[in-house]
């Protein structure tokens, strides 16, 4: 890819407003002269990145035109010293200071309280503070302050050679590990100017899409568990423990670490390991579709579910909703489209029946997904997935971009390389972008539904803190 | 739902699990800063396949009441206070148990400046269970194990 385009900051935001291409993120980063500056990804028929220069460390807000540039712009502020003119008040996101007035946002009114939640949660949760402004049970708004997970992991990998930036980043999410390792190969190889062959390309997708499939199940017993109805949740819960030994077999790794590298693919696994694979994903598919049916006719599931966080599709697209959040609410927006770099022949996204945008949509979507991710797998577990190689076209420094649907949704890695290390990487992924809807769509819940409509989400805390 | 819970009932006979003579121990989860990783397999350890619960662990909601602190993560600068609170909460006698490689001090690749881990230089670690994650049935391995190799005053029970 080639150098960013790069703007002058009194035309940055009329570029971003005019440009044609989706938004997917923007961040700081050290400008070719090392003076600080911003970058924002485009996704259109290409990739693209545009720059402005942080003048006197100060950058034009977008977060009016752009709302899905929110929590990025207050990202850059917190950890790179970027301004933001026009973004005011600025709160804190990454930092954590003591004065709520310097995070929060005021809520006044006549009755109006506030309930304090985390950043440790009643169950086995990863750890986030919500702040709920409620009059009885209605919730007003909500500020979410997340990173306390954070670990500094981007600035971890800089520095480093693209294999080793590659482990640090791995250990970002469990959930996503693959999705994250291959957006990152993926932009590692574009800046390098190099290309999977086709074996590389349907091993990680085959990955890619076995990690969907342990998520969307593990996705549907989180809900069950958000109305309390215990069976579905175990039954699930085992559900989601067979595919994982499915990717334990197949990886020798249970979330499969380490098992995308830079390097390719590794030797086929046997004609008998890939039918037994593609055996047990039809029956886990076949199951998981039986036992939704069942849940269908559980009226107190469906009381619970249908309703309740609702993001409409114009929200949803001026948030930059991703994943299965985004088609639940009807838009068929899907990465894995124009996944060149992955192998998805004849992709069309798959929305769910009734995309109103509610918990109930979700679960829907997620039914629905797990189908066609199966269809996927069990199409690649057909035919020799491996050995397989990334060919080398010139080896050079640039800049890359490297993009992969994770379970729940579009993850955007961007990186920088010079002389051979990474000198900035970016991982903006599917739970980041959907955060600030969670927010949303709790709003017009009570309470008491907070719990269903997060798990409806069911994003990740530790890619989102990184 | 008839069907479902059948179907449930069966696979639990079927892998046949061991169930084990009563005894109990609170166990309270901190995440400090972890991927996720040992959250998911604690979860299914508790799930229908391994069914911690046969040995008398139980997650409680608080610290309160429990006997276990069992940490994952790295122990980030931003967990540390609430990590800290969490045992003091605790009633004595209390134990600490390190759950995966990042609270032992391997795992993840932080910045040090974002970290105050390992979990030793912050709290007495009594139990140690290594890996990235541990296996479901490894962690309720390792906390029976590491539980049952306390001097008998140490011990919750």
């Amino acid at each position: 890819m080639p150098e960013p385009l790069r703007i002058p900051a009194d035309a940055w935001r009329d570029h971003l407003a005019h440009d044609p291409d989706a938004f997917a993120g923007l961040f700081a980063a050290a400008g070719p002269d090392g003076a600080p500056e911003v970058r924002a990804v485009l996704v259109g028929d290409a990739v693209r990145i545009v720059a402005t220069p942080a003048v006197d460390g100060v950058v034009p807000s977008v977060v009016d035109l752009l709302p899905a540039a929110d929590w990025d712009e207050r990202e850059a502020t917190d950890l790179y010293g970027v301004r933001f003119a026009g973004h005011e008040p600025h709160r804190a996101l990454v930092h954590h200071p003591d004065d709520r007035a310097l995070w929060a946002t005021p809520v006044e009114g006549r009755d109006v309280h506030r309930v304090p939640v985390g950043p440790i949660h009643a169950g086995i949760i990863e750890s986030g503070h919500f702040l709920f402004h409620v009059v009885g049970e209605r919730v007003l708004h909500v500020d979410a302050r997340l990173f306390h997970k954070h670990r500094g992991l981007e600035r971890a990998a800089e520095g480093r050679s693209p294999d080793a930036a590659l482990r640090v980043l791995s250990r970002a999410c469990a959930g996503c590990a693959v999705t994250n390792a291959v957006a990152f190969c993926a932009a590692v190889e574009d800046a390098e100017g190099r290309a999977p062959d086709e074996a590389v390309r349907r091993y990680r997708t085959l990955l890619i899409e076995l990690e969907r499939i342990w998520n969307h199940l593990n996705d549907v017993a989180q809900i069950c568990a958000g109305v309390g109805l215990t069976p579905g949740t175990m039954a699930f819960a085992e559900l989601k423990e067979r595919a994982q030994r499915v990717c334990a077999a197949l990886t020798g790794h249970r979330f499969m670490f380490d098992a995308v590298t830079l390097a390719g693919a590794p030797a086929d696994p046997g004609e008998a390991a890939r039918r037994d694979a593609a055996a047990e994903v039809t029956d886990i598919a076949a199951e998981a579709a039986a036992t939704a049916r069942q849940l269908l006719f559980d009226t107190s599931l469906r009381d619970r579910t249908t309703g309740p966080g609702v993001v409409d599709a114009p929200t949803a697209r001026s948030l930059g909703v991703v994943g299965p959040a985004a088609r639940a609410a009807g838009l068929a927006a899907d990465s894995r489209t124009a996944a060149t770099h992955l192998w998805y022949p004849e992709f069309a996204p798959a929305l769910p029946p009734t995309p109103h945008g509610d918990v109930s949509a979700r679960l829907e979507a997620r039914w629905v997904e797990l189908n066609q991710s199966a269809a996927i797998a069990m199409a690649l577990l057909g035919e020799p997935i491996g050995p397989g190689a990334v060919h080398a076209a010139d080896e050079g420094d640039g800049h890359g971009v490297g993009i992969a649907e994770s379970p729940r949704g579009r993850t955007v890695c961007t990186v920088e390389l010079a002389a051979g290390a990474v000198r900035r990487v970016h991982l903006r992924t599917g739970s980041y972008a959907n955060w600030p809807a969670v927010a949303l769509a709790a709003t017009r819940a009570i309470l008491p539904d907070f719990p269903l409509v997060n798990k409806s989400f069911e994003l990740c805390y530790a890619c989102v803190d990184r | 739902m008839y069907v479902l819970l059948t179907n449930l009932a069966r696979m639990r006979r079927r892998i046949g699990l061991t169930r084990q003579p009563p005894a109990s121990c609170a166990i309270r989860h901190v995440d400090a800063g972890s991927c996720n990783g040992c959250e998911h397999e604690l979860i299914a350890a508790g799930g229908p396949r391994y069914d911690l619960a046969r040995y008398g662990f139980a997650i409680t909601a608080s610290p309160r009441h429990a006997d276990v602190l069992l940490v994952t993560g790295p122990i980030t600068t931003r967990m540390l206070e609430p990590l800290r609170r969490a045992y003091a909460s605790m009633p004595e006698p209390r134990l600490v148990a390190a759950l995966g490689d990042c609270p032992l001090g391997g795992g993840v690749t932080a910045h040090p400046h974002e970290v105050a881990g390992p979990l030793d230089a912050v709290l007495p670690v009594d139990i140690r269970i290594p890996g990235c994650p541990p296996s479901p049935d490894r962690i309720a391995e390792a906390l029976r194990e590491g539980l049952a190799g306390l001097p008998r005053e140490r011990r919750p029970w």
